[in-house]
């Protein structure tokens, strides 16, 4: 359980000790790339806790939808149209479905729990 | 299996939270923004360009250079050399220079000749100061009361007399000979340092400063004394 928590805590640790930056061009892949990556990281628990978690389409799923958001943002830069709002909006929306399944989820395992103790 | 999803969460985990921290940093520390305006911008061109234009004058002459060796390889390389010497020490002030400049005279000021005070000696700092302004403005070959200026020339207090390469400057009036490359530069020169609050400076310590007017032809003395050479060293042979 603690496991994946350190890995966060070590890699944004890592993140603001090498103090890197990135040329403010490509700020806007970077913020699409971080809400691609956690998009797919609620994907992943979501499945997880609906017992339908497939290790492929997880770790599949987090680098393609990386690059798919990101060449999106490409895409649109160079074509003049806002591409990165299309993708910020499609994984906007799967993030907040997938938190409020999460969410659902927890309170049902929750309530049966409570119920089976009563 | 259980085990197996912890690693892979943790490693996406790991990517996600790197990304976020480089986006932090990123968005925290922008690059310094420009806030110079326009003025500021022209004077700092200005100041690129007089470098740029300089630095176009040494490639040329550093060209003439090769084009003279190239061609003297086959006659004669030891008079390129000689050349090259020459140029070197006249450039190092060891040689005496005769060409456009101009005189400045410093002299005891009437109004402390008149109050009876005593004439000392100029001090070190003021002639450091008159010295910078001399060099802002290509003031190249100077000699103080007929000391040679040089890139290693002291200007200090030794036993409280002001000494230039550790001779004593008499006390006022003497002179001040400054060679520049041309006539124009002269009058450059002459016009600032009219111009220039040296000239107060001067007055504070009871010295009249006077700046004669550019003229064609002014000697400045060579430097007369050994040059130390405390880190460079002869190259053997074959280096």
């Amino acid at each position: 359980m603690w496991l994946p928590l350190l890995g966060l805590i070590l890699g944004i640790s890592l993140g603001l000790l090498t103090d890197i930056q990135i040329p403010s061009v490509y700020e806007n892949y970077l913020s699409i790339a971080v809400l691609a990556a956690l998009d797919t990281l609620f994907g992943g628990i979501r499945a997880q806790l609906q017992q339908i978690y497939d290790d492929k389409v997880f770790v599949s799923g987090f680098f393609f939808n990386i690059a798919l958001a990101a060449g999106l943002a490409f895409l649109g830069v160079h074509l003049g149209v806002d591409l990165y709002l299309a993708a910020i909006f499609a994984f906007g929306v799967r993030l907040f479905q997938n938190i409020a399944m999460i969410r659902r989820i927890i309170l049902t395992k929750w309530t049966d729990r409570k119920g089976t103790i009563d | 299996m259980k085990q197996g999803v912890y690693v892979r969460f943790t490693i996406i985990l790991l990517i996600v939270g790197f990304m976020i921290a480089v986006q932090y940093n990123t968005v925290q520390k922008p690059e310094s923004r420009d806030t110079r305006d326009m003025w500021e911008i022209r004077q700092e061109l200005t100041v690129e360009k007089e470098l740029h234009s300089e630095l176009l004058s040494k490639i040329r002459d550093v060209n003439q250079t090769i084009t003279k060796y190239e061609n003297l390889q086959s006659e004669s390389p030891a008079q390129a050399l000689n050349e090259t010497l020459d140029m070197l020490r006249t450039n190092a002030g060891l040689t005496e220079v005769t060409g456009p400049g101009l005189e400045l005279t410093i002299e005891p000021s009437l109004e402390g000749q008149a109050l009876g005070q005593e004439v000392t000696s100029i001090s070190p700092d003021l002639l450091v100061q008159l010295l910078n302004e001399i060099n802002r403005f290509n003031g190249h070959d100077v000699s103080i009361d007929g000391k040679r200026i040089i890139h290693s020339s002291p200007i200090r207090d030794i036993n409280g007399k002001t000494t230039v390469n550790s001779l004593i400057v008499r006390t006022p009036p003497f002179l001040i000979q400054i060679g520049t490359e041309t006539f124009e530069d002269a009058e450059i020169l002459y016009n600032h340092l009219k111009s220039s609050m040296i000239a107060d400076d001067f007055f504070i310590d009871n010295l009249t400063l006077t700046i004669e007017e550019p003229k064609d032809l002014i000697r400045v003395p060579a430097f007369d004394q050994n040059i130390k050479n405390t880190y460079l060293k002869n190259a053997s042979k074959g280096d």
